[in-house]
């Protein structure tokens, strides 16, 4: 078997690491039953010792069933025979398909109470006072002289109201611990949860009192628990509260031989008159004389015995099993006699007082391991890690292939010298298109003379009536500050004289219409750009002044000799004014090649 | 009771979340370190290929221009006043001698018309001609075709007094390297 320390003798990282063998070694994390009271386990081992003999029975709590448990022999429980013996449990339990075993064991062989200190006596401390009978006993024992190594301690509650102490404590040696340990470590050992419950016989045997009788509480009561070695006597005063119990040891008889005067007077400071007295066997067969002694003490009072074979606590198949063992499994069972729910057996039945455990683990040896929500925390930190390493597998999984989908790809092998020479390459070439742009603008076809020429043979075609005495163009650039291109202005000037039968033409061509379609067919015959008119950067202006020739000498037909100036009556003078603005695709660069 | 609680805690949660993130930030810093790399890189790639098709582009852009640009320096590296002197003397041999006679040469050292605007260097030519109408048409689309960077300014047009020719006189801006 694993050894462990305690952890207090342990480093953080060492607990931590002891948790995590704990964990991985043990089935504590997913089997809650390592941690359950035994009484609750589906498979229970119920030994009973009443010091004539050792008897045990199992209890398959999902089928209330009951068989015979495994005999002791006359040595009894030892500490070396209990591995065999639980292994045998323990295959019986797996067999009925059980991962846990309680061990219940019924003390019945010793019995005797001790009282707390006087200043203890305080109501509101019960529940304090319950954890530090276990933790430290001689702090509140009114008699120090046993020793704790020896003896072990419960406290039994009193809780009728004026009764004397608010408690009382039930004492049992520690003779059986060897044995409840054995069986815990063949457990560890083995990875199955065996959980010890050590019981004080006589207080479970009480609750079977609520049981067995009905009828309504009229008067005091008086239990009276004969066993083997002792007898029982259990006061309850007229609610079914208990003010009382003490214990009558044999000293070797069948009975005790003081029961007389000590209910007598027992009863007589309680102040008991009549009480209904209830003789409870669970030592056997009974001594005929306990009855007689009570009838002789309590003259009025009714004595009833309990006839197990016809309680709740019968088990026909085993008749011998003793009637508090069964009532160890029918804790939970609801029973609503008016005795039931007096304040003591509900408390008795519902806060654990009776099924109090008398040699627990201990606590230094319970620390070994991690307690169940420790277990559950480690357990759920493995799914965490889990997680967490899921988690960093996927980040540097996903880190990885994006690095290496970067890694593949061109560019990453890509040199920066290369971008630098087609860069260059760019940049000369770019040079290079400015260049072309430039000279490609300078020597634009915006201003030709053979072009204006053109254009003045269209305006005055042969024989039209016209005689041009005088053609002036000039194409000046038009100035504006900050502009990268210039626009400019063409002008053309042109005198001559006409005759009557063309002035129609001229006022044709004396509107920007007429004077348009004059450029747009330049344009279209020449194929030069700049006599577009069509282009929202340009605008064209006419304006023809018409006089009377002053040297007009009307002649007939026959004597008018070709361009003979006194044969055209009107004298005129065209001005059009052609303006390209710094957008038309005609403007001038400003700056030099570059 | 409850001993194991702080190092659970500690080494059951704490830790591990720590080195997780410590694992996880680690991967990531790297990723996002070679991601940085890889961005200056595809960068670089990114304007290198932007740069290459705008290349191959304004190579076939330029390609179609350049061997007119190469005509044009050719005529632009010509002194400008003996590239006109030649190219009349060619128009005055096509042209009939009645018909077309070059009366004025001069090459005015101002810089008017287009030239008083522009930074680019530039010449000023002054012709004067008697010519017919058409001849003269014929001999200026001649001189303006073959040397495409005189630019108009001025142009004026008289009757000849002594003959049935015209006089024509006539400004250049002539553009020059």
């Amino acid at each position: 078997m694993v050894s462990y320390q305690h952890p207090s003798e342990l480093n953080a990282l060492q607990q931590y690491r002891q948790a995590a063998a704990i964990l991985r070694g043990t089935s504590r994390a997913v089997n809650d039953n390592w941690y359950k009271p035994a009484i609750d386990l589906d498979f229970q081992l119920h030994i009973r010792d009443d010091g004539e003999s050792v008897k045990s029975w199992t209890f398959h709590a999902p089928t209330s069933t009951w068989a015979p448990g495994p005999d002791f022999g006359t040595d009894g429980p030892t500490p070396e025979n209990i591995p065999a013996i639980a292994a045998d449990i323990v295959a019986a339990a797996r067999k009925a398909g059980c991962n846990a075993l309680g061990v219940i064991i019924h003390v019945a062989d010793e019995f005797a109470t001790t009282e707390l200190k006087p200043e203890l006596d305080n109501p509101g401390a019960l529940a304090e006072l319950r954890e530090t009978i276990i933790t430290d006993p001689q702090a509140i024992l009114d008699d120090s002289s046993l020793s704790p190594t020896d003896h072990s301690w419960r406290l039994l509650p009193y809780p009728a109201s004026g009764s004397e102490t608010i408690a009382t404590i039930v004492t049992l040696t520690r003779r059986l611990e060897a044995i409840v340990s054995a069986f815990r470590d063949f457990g560890t050992s083995k990875n199955f949860p065996i959980r010890t419950l050590t019981l004080s016989e006589p207080i479970l045997g009480l609750i079977t009192l609520a049981e067995l009788r009905t009828e309504p509480l009229a008067r005091p009561i008086l239990a009276v628990l004969p066993y083997p070695r002792f007898t029982i006597l259990a006061f309850f005063n007229e609610h079914g509260d208990l003010r009382l119990i003490r214990s009558l040891q044999h000293r070797g008889q069948r009975r005790p031989t003081n029961l007389r005067h000590a209910a007598a007077t027992t009863a007589a400071a309680l102040e008991f008159s009549a009480p209904e007295i209830h003789v409870l066997p669970f030592g056997g067969a009974m001594d005929p004389q306990l009855k007689t002694d009570l009838s002789q003490v309590f003259e009025n009072a009714s004595i009833f015995e309990a006839d197990w074979n016809h309680s709740p606590f019968a088990v026909p198949q085993f008749p011998g099993i003793s009637p508090e063992i069964v009532a160890a499994t029918r804790l939970k069972t609801e029973v609503d006699t008016p005795l039931a729910t007096s304040h003591t057996f509900a408390t008795l039945r519902t806060e654990g007082w009776a099924t109090q455990d008398f040699l627990p683990l201990a606590p230094q040896l319970a620390e070994v391991f991690p307690s169940r929500a420790e277990m559950k925390l480690l357990h759920s930190s493995r799914y965490l890690k889990f997680a967490l390493a899921i988690l960093v597998f996927a980040i540097v999984t996903w880190s990885a292939f994006g690095v290496l989908d970067m890694i593949r790809k061109p560019e990453w092998t890509f040199e920066a010298s290369e971008a630098s020479t087609v860069a260059a390459r760019l940049a000369e070439l770019g040079k290079e298109k400015s260049r072309i742009e430039h000279w490609d603008n300078l020597l634009e076809d915006r201003s030709k003379a053979w072009a204006s020429m053109e254009m003045l043979a269209r305006l005055f075609p042969n024989n039209s009536g016209f005689l041009v005495r005088a053609f002036n163009h000039t194409a000046t650039p038009d100035p504006a500050a900050g502009q990268a291109r210039l626009g400019f202005v063409k002008v053309w000037t042109i005198t001559g004289l006409a005759e009557e039968s063309s002035m129609e033409r001229l006022n044709t061509l004396n509107t920007r219409e007429g004077i348009s379609a004059v450029f747009a067919e330049v344009a279209r015959i020449t194929g030069n750009q700049a006599f577009r008119t069509d282009l929202p950067s340009r605008s064209i202006t006419i304006s023809i002044r018409t006089s009377e020739n002053p040297g007009y000498r009307p002649k007939p037909p026959e004597e008018i000799v070709p361009g003979d100036e006194s044969s055209f009556p009107y004298a005129f003078e065209i001005s059009i004014k052609q303006r390209f603005e710094g957008d038309d695709p005609l403007a001038i660069t400003v700056s030099a090649a570059p | 009771m409850n001993l194991y609680r702080t190092p659970i805690a500690l080494f059951g949660f704490v830790l591990p979340v720590f080195i997780t993130a410590a694992l996880a930030g680690a991967a990531l810093i790297v990723k996002s370190r070679i991601e940085a790399s890889f961005n200056g890189k595809l960068s670089h790639f990114q304007g290198y290929e932007q740069n290459r098709i705008q290349a191959l582009a304004r190579e076939a852009e330029n390609g179609k221009k350049r061997d007119h640009y190469k005509t044009w320096e050719t005529l632009l590296s010509k002194e400008t006043a003996s590239n006109v002197g030649s190219t009349l003397a060619v128009i005055e041999d096509k042209m009939p001698s009645k018909e077309f006679q070059v009366t004025t040469r001069d090459f005015p050292a101002n810089r008017a018309g287009f030239a008083s605007v522009s930074a680019q260097n530039s010449g000023q030519v002054h012709l004067a001609f008697r010519a017919t109408f058409r001849t003269m048409q014929a001999a200026f689309l001649e001189l303006e075709t073959r040397m495409p960077h005189l630019q108009l300014q001025e142009l004026r047009i008289d009757p000849s007094a002594n003959s049935n020719s015209l006089n024509f006189d006539v400004y250049y801006t002539a553009w020059e390297p």
